[in-house]
């Protein structure tokens, strides 16, 4: 029933082709979603392993690359609806925006990387300063709460407080997920 | 609660937990760290927003502005070239069907081959990829996908249309029933599947909740996810803390729902059925 013979010589190259075209926009895709690199790599390789399994590349180049974002928003969203210990329901009611079905939006291929940054700075720019400050010096500045009190003047524990505040207020806000 | 600083008099709600507001910490500070945090060190729904939110500001902070380890990158290539040799072409015979047809290949892996059975897998490809593939950019119809199940396709059988696109929303489902075959279609986020709506247990009927997005049977409570599989066991109760309105989990396992092939076409979702005789 197998017939190797069937399968196009050039099938390899051109998966290593989109492979090498598209995994370094994959990661930061899924990068600035998942915020560590040992998740991020792990979706990535489980992006391109199903694509191996599944993808036409017999197919244009647009539905290539949208097949891999939905992929990989559907990866995404598996992966953070692991974190919730709730029950898997309809997904637009266990997070707002993480439609899956949604192709990624286009401003998020080319230079992913800024358009993450961007997101995170209209973010902190909605909160009150005092939030701001204190989820910049944590996660961007990677301080420690210990550090992030002395430089705002604030004891360890009004910082973490503040820093759990900042965050559900945040969460809150965050509407503009993609 | 010291205020002067601004702080709402408001009890805070970690105050009350301080394991639960230690676990979370450990949970940011490992993020900081560029670790692998863990899904343990988070308590509730609460903090997962919140762990979500942390995430996507530290992944912009990221020292290599979010790109991946040349070695990484490297290394998957490599996975990949293996997999791709396990990767054979079969060819599959005609669809019974008038007009939908034509011989072409799909793609299955050797671990497939030997398991005998791709309906899963090539079942949520075709699915998921239906919908781009529809319209090809010259306007020409495109011979059906094939990405479909060696097993029912070397049986006799047939093509049915059970349902449209239209009536398939997003987290939407048909019931259908075949001469052969009683089930649900369903749209999965995109990805258009069929299954069985025989309960696994003892064949009880199995009826979709919408706002669950689940099969549940009315006989001992089992419910299968839109994938087909047990969604309320020990194990996922566990993973997830609980399961809809349920109070307790289902005592056993059970095995997956039957899925049969689907595809889409011009429209119309087609299951492939095993011919009655």
């Amino acid at each position: 029933m197998a017939d190797p013979d069937a399968r196009p010589a050039d099938q390899r190259g051109r998966f290593e082709e989109i492979y090498d075209e598209q995994v370094v926009a994959i990661y930061r895709f899924v990068h600035a979603r998942v915020g560590n690199r040992p998740d991020a790599e792990d979706l990535t390789a489980q992006v391109f392993m199903r694509a191996i399994e599944q993808l036409d590349t017999s197919r244009d180049r647009g539905q290539i690359v949208s097949w891999l974002y939905r992929v990989s928003q559907n990866a995404i969203a598996d992966y953070w609806r692991a974190f919730y210990r709730l029950p898997v329901i309809g997904t637009e009611q266990v997070a707002p925006g993480w439609e899956p079905m949604e192709p990624a939006p286009a401003r998020e291929r080319p230079g992913e990387d800024s358009a993450a940054v961007a997101r995170v700075r209209r973010l902190l720019a909605q909160l009150p300063d005092r939030y701001a400050r204190v989820l910049e010096l944590r996660f961007l500045q990677r301080l420690s709460v210990a550090e992030t009190a002395e430089r705002m003047g604030i004891s360890h524990g009004n910082a973490k407080i503040l820093q759990y505040r900042a965050l559900r207020k945040a969460a809150l806000l965050g509407d503009d997920h993609g | 609660m010291a205020d002067e600083r601004g702080f709402e008099p408001t009890p805070d709600p970690m105050s009350g937990e301080p394991e639960a507001a230690q676990r979370f910490d450990r949970y940011l500070d490992s993020l900081i760290a560029g670790g692998r945090p863990s899904p343990d060190d988070i308590g509730d729904r609460d903090e997962a927003e919140m762990a979500r939110l942390a995430a996507e500001i530290s992944a912009a902070a990221d020292p290599d502005g979010g790109a991946p380890d040349p070695a990484f990158v490297d290394q998957l290539r490599l996975r990949m070239r293996a997999a791709d040799d396990g990767i054979a072409a079969v060819r599959v015979p005609p669809p019974v069907r008038p007009g939908l047809g034509g011989i072409s290949r799909v793609r299955i892996s050797r671990r497939q081959l030997l398991a005998g059975s791709v309906i899963g897998a090539a079942g949520i490809a075709a699915g998921g990829l239906a919908a781009s593939v529809l319209r090809p950019p010259d306007g020409q119809p495109r011979d059906p996908i094939w990405d479909d199940g060696s097993d029912l396709i070397s049986g006799a059988g047939e093509w049915v249309e059970v349902a449209t696109m239209a009536d398939l929303p997003p987290g939407g489902a048909v019931r259908f029933s075949t001469t052969a075959f009683d089930g649900f279609v369903v749209n999965d986020g995109g990805e258009i599947r069929a299954l069985s709506s025989v309960c696994t247990h003892m064949g009880c009927t199995l009826r979709f909740r919408q706002g669950w997005q689940d099969l549940r049977c009315p006989c001992h409570g089992a419910s299968f996810d839109l994938k087909g599989q047990l969604a309320n066991s020990r194990d996922r109760w566990r993973e997830q803390g609980g399961y809809a309105d349920d109070e307790r989990a289902y005592p056993i396992e059970l095995p997956d729902l039957i899925r049969p092939a689907v595809r889409v076409a011009e429209g119309r979702v087609l299951v492939w059925t095993a011919a009655s005789t």
